[in-house]
């Protein structure tokens, strides 16, 4: 689970994050420019705050005191965008593979099979990246981040970009993938509806800053 | 007014007389010292020089190049434009020698013997610097004299070819070769380097400077008047043999 | 069918232009990478510096390389005293070549680096890849089309370098008289016309060859990549 408490600042804008994951799943709901791109990037390790901490499963992986600073392949942070930027000179099982064999064997939480399996990938593995549908590339894409056994998962608007049918499609998955790998999740999204499905502890970004709103039921 | 002034150069050129002459490289000291006196003593006239490798010269008229006066390092090159037509064979006239010699560096040791037995390839290291041996005159010589020693077998890869003997000059001023074959008049006018070694006239077909008009040359009343002033005046003359050539 | 000297000058020209673009890689694109990928207060310098050699006249930088690489020259002394000899010497062809072409080949790669998108690589990294794994995993692999096209430009330049060249290591028949030179050479010999003749229709069919070659091995990875990409 992720706590932290940090700061962080670039040019103009201020983001002042202080926060304890409560659930298995943390939704982050706001505006465009609000700050939760930024917010994960801070996380991820691809921006550094000025100040604060950030400890994942009670470890550190920032500390502007201590002087801590992991670098971002070596927090085991996945991410997932809105686009699945599948590795274009590979295959889907490539990609898959690739995630795979960046973790040592005795850190795997999940076998090849079994996230295949989860994301019904099959039919799609030896086809090229260019030959997928948007739905079927983000499913691989989910699919590539856990099979690099992190500790954490991101989603930055991920269902942002397909249709309704797609969508309704894809949410099932994730919530199996959420039910099956409980791993933490942190999901950014304009839409609560995603965040009500999958059960998330929800809370708002507003230009930089979160607020927690009382759970509605 | 600037455009006129663009003009006034151009027009100064029209008015006088222009000679055109091409000469060996090795040329280059003497026919520019005869050329200024010259032209002091004929206003008049402006003579253009151009100096390089006889066989890049021979070629560059083959090919069309203006030239009035043409001054060869060898008989092979002018014979060539004889050939081609460039050259009528009663314009030509054998006029100046010159002698091969072998050069170092000042600084070094190099001593050698101008005979089959003497191990010239052990002699010295590094590279030999002459005239590319297909072409340029000096190279021509100096192969021919390597031949008739019987060292020329013994450089193989370790001979430099030039574009032409000044080249070849330059590079043993800098050291970046150990030896050089030149002409004696070459060698005479640097004082980076040093004579080592002067190779027997009978060693190569002798070295004879042919001088003649071009077919372009002939109609020009200037340059007919030069070359007879190159062939005939005295203080010319004393200019070559100064230079160390031989009349 | 061709003569002794003829495939001197073939197998010179083809083993200088091979060494020069091999030795080249790694320095261009290193620098291609660093040019893509970073900005410094000196940048525009490395970039005029990179330029040069391309708007100086070729025996200039001839003349320079003597000047430092000769045997008498500020780094050849030394050079000579531990055995290494580049002037009149094949080896020196390789390096006037990797001078002169040296330029050609960042630019193509560095366009490649700068097409990749860095979400590309900030993903691999997510997942685990170090630096220097998603360089050669992926900024790599992607940047191939680029590396390819600057390797041929480079092969091509060094076939057809001449002024540099010459400068530097002269005109040695088997050592360095490439085919640019040896048609020179030809030209300046009584007949020598046919020879040189052969060698320019030679040298049309090897430069033809490399780009052929190049085209090819671009349009199998174009095909490997797909027709829209979200990556170039």
């Amino acid at each position: 689970m992720l706590q932290c408490d940090f700061q962080f600042q670039y040019a103009e804008f201020n983001l002042k994050v202080k926060l304890q994951m409560q659930k298995q799943l943390l939704g982050i709901m706001g505006a465009s420019g609000s700050g939760k791109s930024t917010f994960l990037k801070n996380i991820t390790g691809l921006l550094q705050p000025q100040q604060g901490s950030i400890l994942l499963n009670q470890q550190c992986v920032f500390d502007d005191q201590k002087k801590i600073n992991l670098p971002m392949h070596k927090r085991r942070i996945a991410l997932v965008f809105q686009n699945a930027w599948l590795f274009p000179h590979m295959n889907v099982k490539q990609n898959l593979k690739y995630a795979e064999n960046l973790c040592p064997d005795q850190n795997k939480k999940f076998s090849f099979d079994q996230i295949v399996d989860l994301l019904q990938l099959k039919p799609l593995l030896q086809r090229a990246s260019y030959q997928l549908s948007g739905g079927e590339a983000q499913r691989i894409s989910i699919g590539r981040a856990l099979l690099s056994s992190p500790d954490l998962l991101l989603l930055d608007e991920p269902l942002t970009g397909l249709d309704y049918k797609l969508k309704d499609q894809i949410l099932p998955f994730l919530n199996s993938v959420k039910l099956e790998t409980q791993l933490p999740m942190i999901y950014v999204t304009h839409h609560a509806d995603e965040l009500a499905y999958l059960n998330a502890q929800v809370v708002y970004m507003d230009q930089g800053s979160i607020t927690e709103i009382p759970k509605t039921h | 007014m600037i455009l006129g002034l663009y003009f006034l150069p151009s027009m100064s050129i029209l008015h006088a007389e222009t000679i055109k002459i091409y000469a060996a490289a090795s040329l280059t000291n003497a026919v520019t010292d005869i050329a200024k006196l010259y032209e002091k003593q004929q206003p008049e006239v402006k003579i253009v020089t151009v100096f390089g490798a006889s066989s890049a010269l021979a070629k560059q008229i083959e090919a069309g190049a203006p030239s009035d006066i043409f001054f060869s390092a060898d008989q092979d090159w002018m014979n060539y434009l004889v050939q081609k037509q460039k050259i009528q064979v009663n314009q030509v006239k054998p006029f100046l020698f010159n002698q091969l010699v072998l050069i170092s560096p000042l600084q070094s040791k190099q001593q050698f013997k101008a005979v089959p037995t003497f191990n010239f390839a052990q002699s010295f290291q590094g590279h030999l610097c002459t005239g590319q041996m297909e072409s340029v005159p000096v190279g021509k010589y100096a192969k021919q004299s390597l031949i008739k020693l019987n060292w020329l077998n013994s450089l193989n890869g370790r001979i430099v070819g030039t574009d032409d003997v000044r080249s070849a000059l330059a590079f043993v001023e800098r050291s970046e070769c150990q030896v050089g074959i030149v002409y004696k008049t070459d060698a005479l006018i640097s004082k980076k380097i040093k004579i080592s070694g002067v190779f027997p006239s009978n060693s190569h077909h002798p070295i004879v400077y042919p001088l003649a008009l071009t077919q372009q040359g002939i109609n020009n009343q200037s340059a007919v008047k030069f070359n007879h002033y190159l062939k005939e005046n005295a203080q010319a003359k004393k200019i070559f043999v100064q230079y160390g050539f031989g009349l | 069918m061709l003569s002794s000297e003829e495939w001197s000058a073939l197998y010179l020209s083809v083993k200088v232009g091979f060494f020069a673009t091999l030795f080249c890689l790694p320095f261009a694109i290193m620098l291609a990478w660093i040019l893509a990928r970073y900005q410094f207060r000196l940048k525009f310098v490395v970039e005029a510096l990179l330029q040069m050699p391309m708007v100086l006249p070729p025996v200039v930088l001839g003349y320079l390389l003597l000047i430092l690489f000769g045997a008498n020259g500020w780094i050849g002394q030394y050079l000579n005293q531990l055995g290494i000899q580049l002037a009149f010497n094949w080896k020196g062809a390789v390096l006037a070549s990797m001078i002169v072409a040296f330029p050609l080949m960042v630019q193509p790669i560095r366009l490649s680096f700068q097409m990749i998108n860095q979400q590309l690589e900030q993903v691999a990294g997510s997942l685990g890849a170090s630096p220097v794994r998603v360089f050669s995993s992926i900024s790599l692999p992607l940047a191939l089309p680029g590396i390819l096209i600057g390797s041929i430009l480079c092969f091509s330049r060094s076939l057809g370098e001449f002024g540099a060249t010459i400068t530097f290591v002269g005109n040695i028949p088997d050592e360095t008289r490439t085919i640019p030179i040896a048609i020179y050479s030809l030209i300046q010999q009584p007949d020598g016309e046919q020879g040189a003749m052969r060698l320019v229709i030679l040298s049309i069919l090897v430069a033809f060859g490399a780009l052929i070659a190049n085209a090819y091995i671009l349009q199998n990875y174009q095909r490997k990549l797909g027709g829209k990409d979200a990556a170039m």
